[in-house]
């Protein structure tokens, strides 16, 4: 099979691409530390979802371990986000989210960040992200859920650090 | 092949005819290499400017 | 030689009917785009919010699933019979096939329609993804099965009238047209194993009533175990638009044969085993899992980009023959007055803008900034709705001639209707990219909220609204001309002259070239179904350990319920309301 020099040098210009697409997304993860969405939030009982022990209280708590400092938890549902209408956390703060549906696919998306996710009834999301600009960001339901989808909207207030009033204090 | 040198669309005008060995594509050469750039180019101010610049879910 | 409507009417007579409900379900669904492209912008809205979701449905199950394979299976009925010169097996069974296709297209279609009026309680408001919970009626589920049945059946006919014509041409290579169809339908069968999986064994008896509840994660799997390949099903056919036709319309030749099939069968390889590049942001499915898909998928631009090369290669081939000079000058001696040429030259071009986006969705973590946004639907309308939909369009000014036996009724118009779609798509597509990486999401029927300003990294904002509804505008216009040309030609209104045959030329190096491992469709479908245990069986078993086969979420309230229940679900209503 005769292939021309410059197919050649073309197919090696390709795999240059390839390889440098791959690479770039590794050093995202190995290097700067991006975390993909998985399966580290595990299962739920999407019928009671109240009984699972992340989700007895939505709203912002206390981290459980060291990683974050404060926890997240919101229901996603038809058409809204209990627990994140609105959710204020200070300012260079690392919060992790718990997220579950208890009727149909959600998506969780903060406008201006990369904190973008779905949420699947029967799975909890996990994810966790730090917010050390202040500011007020939208949070928007990004899979259709139903007529009524156009209007799933949540709001996250980042608060300065000097007006934090501590979990529960007004601001 | 004999049949290739009929013409195949009687509306196209040939003024010559030109065979693999006798043709060098350097012309697409030239427009994938722009390419090449074009998207590296994109690439790059994807992921580092408009992607990193902004609060992202990490490892903890 | 005669025309192919002169030498296999019969084959002719399917192929143009198959054609006829393609271009009736690109009428339907991109009269929708118009709605969808000025409603969601705001500039006009002649519906309510919650009837755009009905719009939106038909405008993805008629674009995407009948439009394209409806033109597929009627052209890759011509590239067959044409390339191996006898006609179908039985034309019973090709009618059978056709049949069962379109009385599924018309059983989904009408389920979809139903969702317009309120009084009917048939409806299909899923969209063309049709996530569980989300439910629609029976109807709409079994049409597309049979749908998919149809599609199945194109493929036995093809493969038997391969099998017939290898009797008594032994040793002979396949006829590349022919080849390509061949790699395209098994590369179909194996993508459509997961969606008939999730609606025949989950979906579908769930609606029914016969189990109680759904795995959504498991269904929306299956799902883009199919939803990736099929975007190779619709590309598939626009590539050899591209080798066999665009260079032969250039007035070159194929530069390889062999580097052809060769792209097919990595198609073939490659196109499943890719599917959770779709569900990077999923939970449920490892990481790990993801970034074998990101590789998988990165690797899968390698037969994407040769294809650029070997197909701009032919053109500049025929450019050159034709008198072309330069190194970019020679763009000069393309044939551009040729409306099939310049859509699908144009289409290719947008093509080689959408394989940037697709990059960057594919990039696994770099998916985080753009997932579910509007930058989204702008990469896709640059694919399927450009370089395929284009294609398909700029392509029938050929076809068409050869499948009625007349000549088409004006090249200027076909020329302002391909460059109409592409500055509409130029427009509408590349704000939809912008604005998706302003945070705007996609499948909305109104991305304004309260206390959100969404900022944009070039133009603001309300540009780029008025540059997607003026888009779609002059998307709309161009598809005004593509009827009427269409209407014209077809019927023997504007034109009777008839049409002239010609041939396509063999390729400057021939299939004698290529490798004879090529020929054996065996070990290359056993490699694509060895790949594709690989990337589905762990993350699958992992999906059911955790939520069981069936899932436990159940019909959630408000949506439709199974048939025969509704009528128990009336007469309580109507207590409730008596107490
Ligand atoms: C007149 C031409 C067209 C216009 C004005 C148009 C407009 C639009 C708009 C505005 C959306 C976004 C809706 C939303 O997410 O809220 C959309 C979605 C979509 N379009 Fe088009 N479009 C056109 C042609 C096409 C063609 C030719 C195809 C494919 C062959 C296509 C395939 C799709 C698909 C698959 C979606 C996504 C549906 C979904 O999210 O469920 N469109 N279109
Ligand atoms: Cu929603
Ligand atoms: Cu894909």
């Amino acid at each position: 099979m005769e292939i021309h020099r410059y197919e050649k040098l073309w197919f090696g210009a390709a795999l240059v691409l390839i390889v440098g697409f791959i690479a770039t997304v590794v050093y995202g993860a190995a290097g700067v530390g991006i975390s993909m969405v998985d399966d580290d939030g595990g299962t739920i009982d999407p019928n009671n979802v109240t009984d699972h022990p992340k989700f007895e209280q939505t709203g912002l708590h206390e981290a459980e371990g060291d990683d974050a400092d404060y926890e997240a938890s919101v229901i996603a549902r038809r058409f809204i986000f209990q627990g994140a209408d609105p959710l204020e956390v200070p300012e260079n703060s690392v919060i992790t989210f718990y997220i579950t549906s208890p009727d149909v696919v959600h998506g969780f998306k903060i406008v201006d960040t990369n904190a973008n996710t779905m949420v699947i009834p029967g799975q909890v999301t996990e994810m966790t992200v730090e917010f050390d600009e202040p500011g007020e960001y939208g949070i928007l339901c990004s899979e259709f859920c139903g007529a009524g989808h156009e209007n799933m909207a949540g709001q996250l207030t980042v608060v300065p650090e000097e007006e934090w009033g501590g979990l529960g204090g007004d601001s | 092949m004999s049949q290739a040198s009929e013409p195949a669309d009687p509306e196209v005008e040939m003024e010559r005819e030109i065979e693999h060995d006798e043709f060098d594509p350097i012309g697409t050469l030239v427009l994938i290499a722009i390419y090449f750039l074009i998207i590296s180019a994109l690439w790059i101010f994807m992921y580092f400017i408009e992607f990193l610049g902004r609060p992202t879910p990490m490892v903890v | 030689m005669a025309v192919f409507a002169e030498r296999y009417p019969s084959d002719a007579k399917v192929v143009r009917m198959a054609l006829g409900s393609s271009f009736v379900a690109l009428f339907l669904g991109g009269l929708m785009g118009l709605i969808q492209a000025l409603h969601r912008t705001g500039y006009l809205r002649i519906i309510d919010d919650s009837t755009y979701y009905t719009v939106l449905t038909l405008h993805g199950v008629a674009l995407v699933l009948l439009f394209t394979i409806f033109f597929l299976v009627g052209f890759f009925h011509w590239a067959v019979v044409d390339s191996l010169d006898r006609t179908s097996e039985s034309t019973r069974f090709t009618q059978l096939w056709y049949a069962l296709m379109s009385l599924g297209a018309a059983m989904s279609s009408v389920t979809i329609l139903g969702g317009f009026v309120g009084e009917v309680d048939v409806s299909a408001d899923v969209l063309y993804t049709f996530y569980t919970p989300l439910e629609a009626h029976p109807l709409f589920y079994a049409g597309l099965a049979m749908f998919l049945v149809g599609t199945w059946l194109a493929g036995v006919d093809w493969f038997r009238s391969w099998y017939n014509w290898k009797q008594s041409h032994g040793g002979e290579r396949t006829p590349l047209r022919t080849f390509m169809v061949l790699t395209t339908m098994l590369m179909w069968y194996l993508a459509t194993f997961g969606v008939a999986a999730a609606v025949l064994v989950f979906i579908l008896p769930w609606t029914l009533g016969l189990v109680d509840t759904v795995n959504p994660l498991l269904t929306r799997t299956l799902f883009w175990f199919f939803g990736h390949p099929v975007v190779y099903f619709w590309l598939m056919p626009v590539y050899m638009l591209w080798y066999v036709i665009l260079p032969k319309l250039a007035g070159g030749r194929l530069f390889s044969d062999p580097l052809a099939r060769i792209v097919f069968v990595l198609f073939l390889i490659l196109s499943v085993p890719t599917g959770i590049h779709h569900q990077y942001l999923d939970p449920g499915i490892a990481e790990g899992f993801k970034f074998l898909a990101t590789s998988n998928t990165m690797f899968l631009l390698l037969p994407s980009l040769l294809t650029a090369f070997t197909v701009v290669a032919s053109l500049e081939h025929g450019a050159r023959q034709r008198g072309g000079t330069g190194y970019v000058g020679w763009l000069r001696a393309l044939p551009w007055r040729k409306p099939a040429f310049t859509g699908m030259a144009l289409a290719g071009l947008m093509f080689a803008a959408a394989g940037f986006s697709g990059m960057v969705n594919a990039g696994l973590n770099l998916n985080y900034l753009v997932h579910n946004t509007l930058w989204v639907p702008g990469h896709f309308h640059l694919t399927v709705g450009t370089a395929v939909a284009l294609s398909f369009m700029a392509s029938t000014y050929w076809f068409l001639p050869k499948i009625t036996g007349r000549e088409i009724f004006s090249r200027r118009l076909g020329l302002a209707q391909v460059l109409t779609w592409f500055f509409g798509m130029v427009l509408m597509s590349n704000a939809m990219h912008r604005a998706g990486v302003g945070g705007v999401p996609r499948r909305t029927a109104d991305p304004t909220y309260e206390g959100v300003e969404f900022t944009s990294v070039l133009g603001n904002i309300n540009e780029l609204r008025l540059q997607i509804a003026l888009g779609g505008v002059i998307l709309s216009l161009s598809l005004v001309l593509f009827f009427t040309h269409l209407l014209l030609s077809w019927f023997d209104i504007g034109t009777s002259r008839q049409a002239t045959a010609d041939s396509i030329p063999p390729a400057l190096s021939g299939p004698e070239n290529a490798p004879k491992v090529l020929e054996n469709l065996q070990l290359w479908s056993g490699i694509a179904i060895v790949l594709v245990l690989l990337t589905y069986v762990l993350p699958i078993a992992a999906i059911v350990s955790g939520n069981g086969w069936f899932g436990s979420v159940e019909h959630p309230a408000g949506m439709v319920e199974p048939i025969w229940l509704l009528a128990l679900d009336i007469g309580r209503q109507h207590l409730a309301v008596m107490v």
